[in-house]
C-alpha cells in the first residue's frame, strides 16, 4: 500500500553529498543541477496533478487540501461593524469622561493622578467597549466533567456583562466542542480513570522532584517504553508540560551557529525555543516546499551571514497538523527535501497523534513513511490520550543525549503517576493491547481533519 | 396567516440587519440612536429625491432633446 521514503531515491541520494554547507562548485550551482530541476518539476506536478504512485510520486494517495478565501462582502460589512462599534465607543467614553455615565472599569483615585499610570485608559479601549458587550459568551462556569458533553452553570447579567449572577439552574448535556477531547479519553469513569484512581493510591500524587533526582518512577520507564514502541521509535522521554517540552529541549539540541527553518505559523512553544537557542531562524512560508526548498538551498550556498563558514546543523521545525489552519504537512516531500540537503527534522505532532492514520499512529502513519526518517518525533499527551504533558522520541543516542542535557529534566518536576498511569490506559487502548476493541473504532476521517 | 409569515419574514431581515450592522452588540438607547440617525438621514434623502424628482426629470428630457 504505502511506499516508505527509506526505500525511494528521493532524487538526491545519487549525488555523493558531503556534508550541510559544502562550498559551492563552479558558477555558484550546487552539483547535479539537473537533478534539482527533475525534483521541483515532481514537486511542480505534485502541486498541479496531486497523487500518484505509479509515476514515482511521493504520496500514496491524493492529497487535496483547500482553504477558502474571505468572501470579500463579509470583509467589507466586519469592517463596517467593527467602526460603528468604534464610534460607538467613542460616544460611551466621552460620557463616561463627562461624569454622565458611571463607569465600571478599574480605574486610578484623584489622588494618585500625579504618580505614573497604573491603568493606561486607551489601551483598554476595545475591551471596554468590545469585549464587555459580549463577554457573556465565554469563560462559561461548568459544573461536570468536560467530556463529550458537559453541564453549564447558568448565568444572567444585570448590567451589561459587568457583573454575573448565577439563576440557579444547569443546563445539562451541551455538546462541548471546546476541549482538545478527540479521542474521548477525558471522562471521570471508565478504565483508564480506575486504573490512575488505583495508582494514586499506590504512588500517591507526586514525588516533588526532578527525573534526575528523585523524580523517575517505574511507571515513567515504563511510559517511555510504551511511548517508543507506539511510534515505533527506538527511545522516548516524557515531560510535565507539552509546551515546555518544545521550549526547554529544541535549545538543548540546538545552539548557536545552526540554522533553524520553521514554518510561518508554528506554534509559540516552538518559537520560543527557537529563540532561546540562540541559533539563526528563518521563516518559510506555510506548507510552501519551493519557498522551504530556497532556503535550504540559499542556506547551504551560502552559508553563516558574515562569515560564510557552513551551518553546524540545519533543523527544520513543521508541525503535524497546524491547529489554527488545520491543514496537515507534506511529510513526504519534507523528507525528501531533508535527505537531499541532508537537514535535520523536528516534528511536532501535537494535535495529530493518536487521531491521524490507521493505527492512529501520528502523519507519519497517514502518509506510510518510516518513523526513523524523522531526526525528532515531538508530541503532547494533552490531546488524543485526555492526559497532560510531553514526549519527544528518536534514537537512542539523542534520548540518551537529553536525559543528561534537557533544561526540563534538570529542573522541572516529573509528571505525576494518575497522568502517567492515564496516559498508559490510553495509549494502551488505542494500540489494543488492552484487550478490547474499543481502539478500532477511533480512526478519524481525513475529512474532518480541518474541523478539530 | 400570510400576515403571520410576514411578520416572521420582516423579523428575520430585522435580526440580520442587527447583526450585519453591529447593532446586536448595543444597548437598545444606542440602537435607538442609530436607528434614528439612518432614518433620518433616509428620510431627508427621500424628500429630496421627491422634490427636485420633477425638475431632475425635466433636465434629461431637454438633454436628449426630447424636448423644447
Amino acid at each position: 500500500m504505502t511506499e516508505s521514503s527509506a526505500n525511494k531515491p528521493a532524487n538526491g541520494e545519487v549525488c555523493h553529498r558531503t556534508t550541510n554547507g559544502v562550498k559551492p562548485c563552479r558558477n555558484g550551482f550546487v552539483k547535479n543541477h539537473y537533478q534539482q530541476q527533475q525534483h521541483q518539476k515532481s514537486c511542480y506536478l505534485e502541486e498541479k496533478v496531486y497523487h500518484i504512485a505509479s509515476n514515482g510520486g511521493l504520496y500514496s494517495r491524493p492529497f487535496l487540501e483547500s482553504f477558502e478565501q474571505t468572501p470579500m462582502l463579509v470583509a467589507v460589512l466586519t469592517y463596517m461593524g467593527y467602526g460603528i462599534l468604534t464610534i460607538f465607543g467613542y460616544l460611551r467614553d466621552f460620557l463616561r469622561d463627562w461624569k454622565i455615565e458611571k463607569c465600571h472599569i478599574a480605574r486610578e483615585r484623584e489622588e494618585q493622578k500625579d504618580f505614573v499610570p497604573l491603568y493606561q485608559d486607551f489601551e483598554n479601549f476595545y475591551t471596554r467597549n468590545l469585549y464587555m458587550r459580549i463577554r457573556d459568551s465565554w469563560n462559561r462556569p461548568i459544573c461536570s466533567v468536560p467530556g463529550a458533553k458537559v453541564d453549564l452553570v447558568e448565568r444572567a447579567s444585570p448590567d451589561y456583562n459587568w457583573t454575573f449572577e448565577y439563576t440557579g439552574r444547569v443546563v445539562r448535556d451541551v455538546i462541548n466542542m471546546g476541549s482538545y477531547n478527540y479521542l474521548g479519553f477525558a471522562e471521570n469513569k471508565g478504565m483508564c480513570a480506575e486504573s490512575a484512581a488505583t495508582v494514586t493510591e499506590c504512588y500517591g500524587v507526586g514525588v516533588a522532584s526532578t527525573r534526575q533526582e528523585m523524580g523517575n518512577l517505574d511507571r515513567h520507564r515504563d511510559l517511555e517504553e510504551l511511548v517508543a514502541r507506539f511510534l515505533g521509535v527506538e527511545s522516548a522521554m516524557a515531560f510535565g508540560m507539552g509546551f515546555a517540552t518544545n521550549s526547554m529541549n529544541i535549545p538543548a539540541i540546538i545552539g548557536k551557529g545552526s540554522l533553524i527553518l520553521s514554518d510561518e505559523l508554528n506554534h509559540a512553544s516552538l518559537v520560543l525555543g527557537a529563540r532561546l537557542s540562540g541559533a539563526t531562524i528563518r521563516v518559510f512560508k506555510h506548507n510552501n516546499m519551493q519557498s522551504l526548498e530556497k532556503l535550504l538551498r540559499d542556506a547551504i550556498i551560502h552559508g553563516q551571514p558574515r562569515t560564510h563558514r557552513p551551518w553546524r546543523k540545519i533543523l527544520i521545525v513543521v508541525e503535524g497538523i497546524y491547529s489554527m489552519e488545520g491543514s496537515i504537512v507534506r511529510l513526504p516531500e519534507v523528507i525528501a527535501l531533508k535527505k537531499r540537503y541532508k537537514a535535520y527534522l523536528y516534528l511536532d505532532e501535537a494535535h495529530s497523534i493518536g487521531a491521524l492514520g490507521p493505527q492512529g499512529r501520528g502523519v507519519v502513519d497517514y502518509f506510510g513513511l518510516d518513523p526513523r526518517d524523522v531526526d525528532i518525533l515531538m508530541g503532547t499527551f494533552t490531546k488524543s490520550f485526555g492526559a497532560a504533558g510531553g514526549y519527544i522520541a528518536g534514537r537512542k543516542d539523542l534520548m540518551d543525549y537529553l536525559r543528561t542535557h534537557s533544561h526540563s529534566a534538570v529542573y522541572a518536576t516529573s509528571m505525576s503517576p494518575p497522568v502517567v498511569e492515564q496516559i498508559i490506559a490510553s495509549m494502551k487502548c488505542i494500540m489494543g493491547e488492552d484487550g478490547t476493541t474499543i481502539g478500532e473504532a477511533f480512526v478519524i476521517h481525513p475529512a474532518l481533519i480541518s474541523f478539530l | 396567516m400570510a400576515l403571520g409569515d410576514a411578520w416572521k419574514q420582516i423579523s428575520w431581515f430585522y435580526y440580520q440587519y442587527l447583526l450585519v450592522t453591529a447593532l446586536y452588540m448595543l444597548e437598545p438607547w444606542e440602537r435607538t440612536i442609530f436607528n434614528s440617525l439612518l432614518i433620518s438621514v433616509a428620510g431627508m434623502a427621500v424628500y429630496t429625491g421627491y422634490v427636485f424628482m420633477p425638475q431632475h426629470i425635466m433636465a434629461i428630457l431637454h438633454y436628449f432633446e426630447v424636448i423644447e
